[in-house]
């Protein structure tokens, strides 16, 4: 049983003709890490949405195709800012509101928000209230409330934009460890170099549509790096003049290099 | 000549969290300076000092000869164009183009050099194509977009900029990148907070670093961002560029993309490059 796919899913934002997504399948496999790239307005926020059932539901429109979801599932927004329950006076509290509205028994409740402010590197602001955060602590204590309510499916829209790189980083293993756990993750982002470490699938997106859908080896191809969507590494080398098949990482290119 | 951006022995805190402690620096006309640092290290509480919606506890900050401690952040718009980290609460008409125009107007220029600065920003940061739409109806990252356009069409002698390429794709940063160094060859002095490493690397030159709230380095960028060892503390990473030449040991350490596939291209006696 696949924790989430896709059905030929077309989506309409309320008033518009044009829509956001057009004819898109994907399946997500539990212990998956599925990566969506694409320009801005390419509809992974849209993907993203549809998949948490935030879409049309909460947002308006029109949905074409079907979606199934056959496990709980969270969402981490692209402007975490707008994500705060507004009824916690504490990060601590900010995280277990999700989990205590789930009706978890309190020492349940409390293991989970403990493990998840680790997980985050944010236990020294559990007291904190969490509207006098910096950027990118709120941005991991929305992380956070995510993870304490222990979904199957997790989806993340840009989670690591306000990290700091080694915070980003670490975000970016949890994602895998979690992977590892059984958790089933789709993930937008525009931080392309760390897809390769991450993903297991790659789902380019396109003006709505599924341009292709493969491993991370994508992002070293000359389409994509037409496209604005090849890793770094990739990009050099073939600026650089030096043939295909291109490394898509730095460890890539040691190897390669003589 | 004088710095357009002085800071000078500045501290704050809020309540009991010390947030900056003693932090100096000068950043002269077109110079384009990257401000770094790990979550909660202060960057954003300089910004909000700068743009004068906070006043220092200690020290003073400098605009051109203007102390911003007794001014409103209205009266700094003339000589600071700010964008903040969560933009979407900078952002209040109903069309994009209504918005990038409203600091202009507020400046009391004539109409057709509002218009004038309201075109050539949208254009700049190619939102021309979203003039006319509600700005919430557009994704964050283009709201963000939305009010750096805004922060441009100022055309002040300090920009002081906040995550200002968060969530945007390969074309939209390098548009944020050629807008800067435009405004920065006009004599702008750019300060930018970003963990966007290699948007910092492609588009500015000298890097100061904030840790604990405060300065722990001040220097050409390259070479911080070619220093793993340094960074390392700081909660930083070198971007890819700087790691791929460090791994490769291409010689001069490039840390941008171009310089980076020229210096290969060399190294390895390959085809004509970009
Ligand atoms: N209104 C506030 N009340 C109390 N503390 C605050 C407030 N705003 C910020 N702080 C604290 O001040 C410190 C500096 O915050 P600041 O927002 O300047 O960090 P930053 O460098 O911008 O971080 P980030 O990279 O996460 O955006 C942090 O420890 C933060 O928690
Ligand atoms: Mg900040």
């Amino acid at each position: 049983m696949t924790p989430l796919a896709l059905e030929e899913v077309t989506f309409w934002y309320p008033a518009t003709e044009t829509p956001a997504l057009r004819d898109v399948a994907l399946e997500v496999a539990a212990g998956e890490i599925v990566a969506l790239v694409g320009k801005v307005g390419a509809g992974a926020s849209t993907l993203l949405l549809v998949a948490a059932d935030l879409a049309p539901r909460v947002t308006g429109g029109r949905l074409a195709g079907a979606v199934r979801r056959r496990a709980r599932s969270g969402i981490v927004l692209p402007t975490p800012w707008t994500q705060l329950s507004g009824m916690a006076f504490t990060v601590w509290d900010e995280v277990a509101f999700g989990p205590a509205n789930l009706g978890w028994p309190g020492h349940e409740i409390a293991r989970h928000v403990d493990h998840a402010l680790e997980r985050l590197e944010i236990v020294s602001l559990a007291a904190r209230d969490p509207v006098t955060l910096s950027g990118g602590e709120l941005q991991r204590v929305i992380v956070a409330g995510l993870l304490a309510m222990d979904p199957d499916l997790m989806l993340l829209d840009e989670p690591t934009a306000e990290l700091d790189p080694a915070g980003a980083r670490s975000v970016w293993r949890l994602l895998r460890l979690l992977a590892g756990e059984g958790k089933a993750i789709v993930v937008a982002t525009s931080e392309l170099d760390a897809v390769p470490d991450v993903a297991d699938q790659v789902v380019w997106l396109d003006d709505g549509a599924v341009r292709a859908i493969g491993t991370p080896q994508l992002l070293a191809e000359d389409a994509a790096c037409d496209d604005g969507l090849g890793t770094t590494v990739a990009r050099i080398w073939r600026a650089a003049g030096l043939a295909p098949p291109y490394p898509l990482t730095v460890a890539d290119a040691v190897r390669r290099w003589p | 000549m004088s710095a357009a951006l002085r800071l000078d022995g500045v501290g704050f805190s809020y309540g009991a969290v010390a947030a900056l402690c003693d932090v100096s620096f000068d950043v002269a006309a077109g110079e384009r300076v990257a401000l770094l640092g790990r979550n909660g290290a202060g960057k954003t509480t300089l910004v909000r000092l700068v743009a004068g919606l906070l006043h220092p506890n200690a020290g003073t900050v400098w605009v051109g000869d203007w102390d911003t401690g007794g001014r409103a952040p209205e009266e700094l718009a003339r000589r600071v164009g700010s964008l903040f980290q969560h933009a979407d609460q900078q952002l209040f008409a109903r069309t994009v183009r209504e918005d990038v125009s409203f600091g202009p107007r507020a400046l009391g220029l004539p109409a057709h050099e509002v218009r004038r600065r309201t075109e050539e920003a949208l254009e700049a940061l190619a939102l021309g194509g979203h003039a006319t739409q509600h700005p919430y109806d557009l994704p964050p990252a283009l709201r963000k977009l939305a009010a750096l356009a805004g922060a441009l069409a100022l055309e002040p002698i300090v920009l002081v900029l906040d995550e200002p390429t968060a969530g945007l794709d390969r074309a939209l940063r390098a548009q944020v990148a050629d807008a800067l160094r435009e405004h920065a060859e006009r004599g702008a002095a750019l300060l930018v907070v970003t963990h966007d490493l290699a948007f910092a690397a492609e588009t500015l030159d000298r890097g100061i670093v904030l840790d604990g709230g405060r300065l722990a380095y001040d220097e050409p960028l390259a070479a911080l961002l070619t220093s793993a060892e340094r960074l390392k503390p700081l909660g930083l990473v070198p971007p890819t560029v700087a790691a791929l030449s460090v791994a490769l040991d291409l010689p001069g350490r490039p840390v941008r993309e171009r310089d980076a596939a020229h210096t290969l291209a060399r190294v390895a006696g390959g085809g004509p490059g970009l």
